[in-house]
């Protein structure tokens, strides 16, 4: 049985770095409306691979520092 | 609340509006005695009436909706106080209304919702017309439940907007 997966993130922490850049200015930058940057802040939606990528970049960092994931103990 | 979730109920009313309006019509029609169940042909004009109607009708409200709403942020924009430009505004509806990838997972999981009850609906008319019900009573199960197919699908929209939503 394959355990459950979390995706985490920290684009909140980013946004702060980024001379405190707003959802609505994110959003632009990745090419998504400011609803699916709320839902992915609170980790509502997984984004795809390729809106990942894109977030981290708009960061200037790697994915992995953006995104990160848990195992849950409790399976599927 | 988003420009998604906005659009989203502004459809659930509309499709209430339309199908509140064809029960009234129809069945009010049936109720005074001016046409009869068996009417095949009533009921089919009606139902084709009502599905232009429908049509028109969704498109006219989305686009004053859209109107309205360009108009709203824009109106916000000038009183945040902040040196916005046309441009600026422009940009501020665009992000608004576009869609992405979470739009377009939301819409897919939420049609097959709606479809599976019009589904549903389509096997319970089947079942009415073997249970000897004319063929009209058939054909009001298939359009309401494809109007409440509808529904549903905007329903879980909305849920899925507010609850959020997973791959897979």
């Amino acid at each position: 049985m394959a355990k459950k997966l979390q995706i985490k993130n920290n684009i909140r922490r980013f946004r702060f770095f980024a001379n405190e850049m707003t959802q609505k200015q994110l959003a632009e930058k990745v090419g998504a409306s400011r609803q699916t940057i709320v839902a992915i802040e609170a980790g509502k939606y997984s984004p795809s691979l390729e809106l990942a990528f894109r977030i981290a970049d708009a960061f200037g960092v790697e994915i992995g520092e953006v995104f990160s994931y848990e195992m849950s103990d409790k399976d599927k | 609340m988003s420009y998604q979730e906005k659009k989203t109920i502004v459809s659930i009313l509309t499709g209430l509006l339309i199908l509140t309006t064809y029960c009234f019509y129809a069945y009010g029609k049936y109720q005074s005695g001016v046409v009869a169940m068996d009417d095949l042909m009533f009921w089919a004009r009606t139902m084709l009436l009502f599905i232009a109607i429908s049509i028109v009708a969704t498109i006219v409200i989305q686009i004053v909706f859209n109107i309205l709403l360009s108009i709203m942020i824009a109106i916000q924009e000038k009183a945040s106080g902040c040196e916005s430009d046309d441009k600026e505004i422009e940009k501020t509806i665009e992000t608004e209304m576009v869609t992405d990838e979470m739009d377009r997972l939301i819409e897919l999981k939420s049609m097959r919702i709606g479809f599976f009850f019009a589904g549903i609906g389509f096997v319970i008319a089947l079942i009415a017309v073997v249970l000897d019900y004319s063929a009209a009573v058939m054909i009001q199960i298939i359009f309401i439940s494809f109007h409440i197919g509808s529904l549903l699908e905007a329903i879980t929209q909305l849920y899925f907007y507010r609850k959020g939503i997973k791959h897979g």
